[in-house]
């Protein structure tokens, strides 16, 4: 819904303040040193940015301006009729047209004099021109002048105009001036509008807010209206008619039965008649006012024809009298009804009341069981209710009930909030109150009490051991359990043991696993001594039997591993080698047929040991890695070999030719040489 | 009766209090302006409890209770549970419940003989709602939220759903809880009925910024006050007509 503020209009300027706002701005945003010895171009640029900062600034203010006043043709037709009468919509309309031209211009200024100040050829000429195209914007928001002013003469006259909701619910005020418009206006609402004996009171528009049926009504009074043609009215008149054109509302008009506003009830029924087709779709409440002065009951024979002329237009008429408030709030009630069926009555069967009808709905109840689901109400409260309506009853003598006093007042009088504290112990409701601040420990013995609050726990205890005494008699009755033979025994030993040793391997495990303890230093740890005679035990107790051979090759194993470096260890073995092909001898006593058998098995064996040799930081070529010997290593290279011929046999790409994934830039390749060159790959 | 109340500038009322026909839960707050608001409606007909449960002061979303007990999430201190205790009347059974939903007050919403609660939760918490509650218990939706109690407030004479419940889903629930329900709003606007306001069956609170239309409306439905349970449908149709659609 679109809200008419007319208050967040920005400030117009006048003229001259205009350009001195767009002047200094200009001024303070863009450089100000310039020489004549910096190069042209730099001079140019200083003046091209002086114009065109001043030029955004002109185009920049002046659309504010333009988009903050609202556009007539925008807005709801009540405010552009009411800124019409009150503004000239031409003159309206020609003031803003005005200045989105003096935008153009200055735009066009603008990029003409940028245009020429590419061709400037001296800090003098290049000055010339700025001034040129500043003054020139200049003179343009100058001869603007009238139209500034006369905007914000308006924006200051929209600012204080009554913010009247087009749409909302609306009672419309209208009639006669002095008639009592305003006086009714004060009764309903807190409006306080201006009542004083003398016509034309009220010369604008007049808004205020009522409460009916738990909704917001808008209530506008508007100035008295005189009975003469439409084009003889003036502007405060006009606000009246406009009202009642545009706004879907209520309309009351007040009718002054004592004709003390200095208007017969002929020309007030004349005026009535007069402006009748602007009552056209619209509730109409006719209020017969100051029935204080003279009642309904007075009136002349001719003058019950004119109230009998109106009830026949379709109005409903009703005396009230403002001055002693009878009647008012019947009016007030009419007028509000009539216009809630009338708008009801419009919404009906529109989309958005569908929406809602699930909201307007009582689900009612058809009794499902016999079962009853009554209410409960305390009768403390039935009583106090009772008091109370007694107490309203009684009217002021009937005494006030006493006010209770609550734990707010008790805070106000400690100290307010955040001083006072109130100990919830309070609220307990026990046997005594003394055992209300009694302390309770939370825990007790490393136990949490609660844990063992149980109000029952006495008769629970007592079933448990009775039936524990039960159980041992049955088991006693029974006798006991028939005897194990032996072999059943050996299994649930067995079985027992097996059950503790998977106990203690669960726990070992649990212990290994990290976890929530502390981290024992490496240094720190005792381990068992590794030895054979260790191992030999361990394999025993699992069941393993190990004879005296398998001690020995254990014993070598572990010697032959121990961090020995060096060929010295080579060479023994290759002597070992070398005795293991059946020579005996000394070396120097070989056959050159056993020298070379010799060799050659020192050679092999050199390879193989030398990888073995190396030091254990040092990483083993991963193409070796995870084989046991040298042999191992060249049946897999035969392997590969193999695998590869077919591949080969056809040129196909393998994983080890080389390959450039990306073909970089020159620039990113310059000095790097892979295979190729220094300036290129 | 229905007053207007905030708590510390929120106007979520059903969250910081937890209103049955035996007794009050209030949050603990930075002063008493809320606590005391409830005082001066109930205080002599039933206790009004400052607690808190499982730490937090949204105890009206963390429990759910009538007038014959109260369940409480099982996140709740031995300490606030021994306080409860003290200060509840006799005869009302306060439970723990071990429950995956814990914000009891958004998944349960009952009165003293009806229950609905939210589709998921555990057999077990159902069989405990309905012996501590003394209740029938439903699963049910409302509007197609699970969060039954956020999306309703019940009391032993009306109800008031979420505002989107249509119609033949409103004499459904009607049938189950055996009062008349009506769809509404409170705390201008908001269709979290469960968390904008608490009801017994002779007082209401609801957030301080539910306007008068709203005010009525739950005045009517819930009984409270001169207006006719039928009033929605009858004598405030147009006022509502008027100011939703």
């Amino acid at each position: 819904m679109v809200v008419y503020n007319f208050k967040k209009i920005q400030q117009v300027p006048t003229a001259s303040d205009f350009v001195d706002v767009v002047l200094s701005k200009t001024q303070r945003g863009t450089p100000t040193v310039i020489h004549a010895g910096y190069s042209i171009n730099r001079i140019r640029s200083f003046y091209m940015r002086k114009v065109k900062f001043t030029q955004t600034n002109y185009a920049e203010k002046i659309a504010l301006i333009l988009t903050d006043f609202p556009r007539l043709d925008d807005i709801h037709p009540f405010y552009a009729d009411l800124l019409n009468i009150l503004y000239d919509r031409d003159h309206y309309k020609l003031a803003l047209g005005q200045l989105s031209l003096a935008k153009k211009l200055i735009d066009t200024v603008g990029r003409d004099y940028v245009k020429m100040l590419k061709y400037g050829d001296s800090l003098f000429r290049c000055k010339a021109l700025k001034r040129a195209a500043l003054g020139r914007m200049c003179t343009i928001i100058k001869r603007n002048k009238a139209g500034l002013a006369y905007l914000e003469q308006v924006r200051q006259h929209m600012s204080r105009l009554p913010s009247i909701d087009p749409n909302t619910r609306t009672i419309l005020v209208a009639g006669f001036p002095n008639v009592g418009k305003s006086s009714f206006m004060n009764k309903v609402t807190r409006a306080n509008v201006e009542v004083q004996p003398y016509a034309f009171t009220t010369k604008s528009l007049y808004v205020g807010h009522m409460d009916y049926k738990y909704m917001r009504w808008q209530v506008i009074d508007t100035p008295g209206v005189l009975d003469k043609p439409l084009e003889e009215r003036n502007t405060i008149e006009m606000q009246s008619i406009t009202a009642l054109a545009h706004l879907r509302c209520t309309v009351l008009y007040v009718l002054d039965i004592s004709e003390q506003c200095g208007y017969s009830l002929a020309q007030q029924t004349a005026l009535f008649k007069s402006i009748q087709p602007l009552f056209a779709n619209k509730p109409l409440l006719v209020a017969v006012n100051k029935t204080d002065v003279r009642s309904m009951d007075d009136l002349r024979p001719d003058e019950v024809e004119l109230i009998e002329f109106i009830r026949s237009t379709g109005a409903t008429v009703l005396p009230m009298s403002t001055f002693s408030e009878q009647g008012v709030a019947d009016v007030k009630g009419a007028a509000c009804d009539m216009l809630l069926r009338e708008r009801v009555e419009q919404k009906m069967g529109t989309k958005k009341v569908e929406d809602v009808l699930n909201r307007i709905h009582v689900a009612t109840v058809r009794p499902r069981d016999a079962r009853e689901r009554a209410p409960a109400i305390p009768a403390s409260v039935r009583a106090a209710r009772e008091a109370r309506a007694m107490d309203a009853e009684g009217g002021d003598d009937g005494g006030v009930l006493p006010k209770r006093k609550t734990l707010r007042d008790l805070q106000e009088e400690e100290g307010g909030a955040g001083v006072f504290s109130f100990p919830y112990q309070n609220y307990w409701d026990l046997k005594t109150d003394e055992w209300k601040f009694d302390v309770i420990p939370e825990i007790m013995d490393g136990k949490n009490i609660a844990d063992f609050v149980d109000p029952e726990i006495e008769a629970k205890l007592e079933a448990l051991e009775a039936e524990e005494d039960r159980l041992i008699e049955l088991a006693e009755l029974e006798g006991v359990a028939e005897p194990m033979d032996d072999d059943d025994a050996a299994t649930h030993e067995l079985a027992e043991r097996i059950r503790h040793k998977k106990r203690l391997i669960v726990n070992k495990h649990r212990d290994d696993k990290g976890g929530n303890r502390p981290i024992v230093p490496r240094s720190k740890v005792i381990r068992p001594e590794r030895t054979v005679e260790g191992l030999k035990r361990h394999l025993a107790s699992v069941g393993v039997r190990t004879g005296d051979d398998d001690l020995q090759n254990l014993r070598k194993r572990g010697r032959s591993t121990s961090p020995r470096r060096g060929l010295s260890a080579s060479r023994g073995d290759a002597e070992e080698a070398a005795a293991r092909t059946g020579s005996k001898k000394p070396k120097s006593e070989l056959t050159p047929d056993e020298r070379k058998a010799a060799k050659l098995v020192r050679s092999h064996s050199k390879v193989a040991i030398r990888g073995e040799s190396k030091s254990a930081s040092r990483p083993r070529s991963r193409s070796v890695a995870g084989l046991r010997d040298e042999s191992m290593v060249r049946s897999a290279d035969k392997l590969l070999k193999k695998q590869q011929r077919q591949r080969n046999l056809h040129g196909k790409v393998g994983e080890s030719d080389r390959v450039i994934t990306m073909k970089k830039e020159k620039w990113m390749l310059t000095g790097k040489r892979g295979i190729g060159k220094t300036d290129r790959r | 009766m229905c007053s207007r109340v905030q708590f510390e500038h929120s106007n979520e009322v059903g969250v910081f209090a937890k209103l049955t026909n035996r007794y009050c839960l209030v949050g603990v707050g930075g002063s008493e302006n809320f606590y005391s608001a409830f005082e001066a409606e109930l205080g002599g007909h039933i206790p009004i409890v400052h607690t808190s449960i499982a730490g937090t002061r949204i105890i009206g979303r963390m429990c759910a209770g009538n007038k014959n007990g109260l369940v409480v999430p099982t996140s709740t201190t031995d300490q606030e549970l021994l306080h409860l205790r003290n200060a509840l009347p006799e005869g009302v059974v306060i439970q723990r419940v071990e429950e995956r939903l814990s914000a009891l007050g958004n998944v349960i919403a009952c009165n003293d003989h009806v229950a609905f609660v939210h589709s998921d939760l555990d057999r077990e918490t159902e069989e405990i709602v309905a012996d501590v509650l003394g209740v029938e218990v439903f699963r049910q939706t409302i509007a197609g939220n699970v969060l039954v109690g956020s999306y309703c407030s019940l009391s032993n004479q009306g109800a008031l759903v979420h505002p989107k419940t249509p119609i033949e889903d409103q004499d459904e629930l009607a049938q189950l809880l055996q009062v008349p329900i009506v769809a509404g709003t409170v705390n201008r606007g908001s269709d979290v009925i469960g968390a904008g306001m608490v009801v017994n069956d002779w007082a209401a609170f609801c957030g301080a910024d539910t306007t008068a239309t709203e005010v009525q409306v739950i005045e009517s439905v819930f009984k409270l006050g001169e207006a006719q349970g039928s009033a929605v449908a009858t004598t405030m149709r147009d006022v509502l007509i008027d100011q939703l659609a």
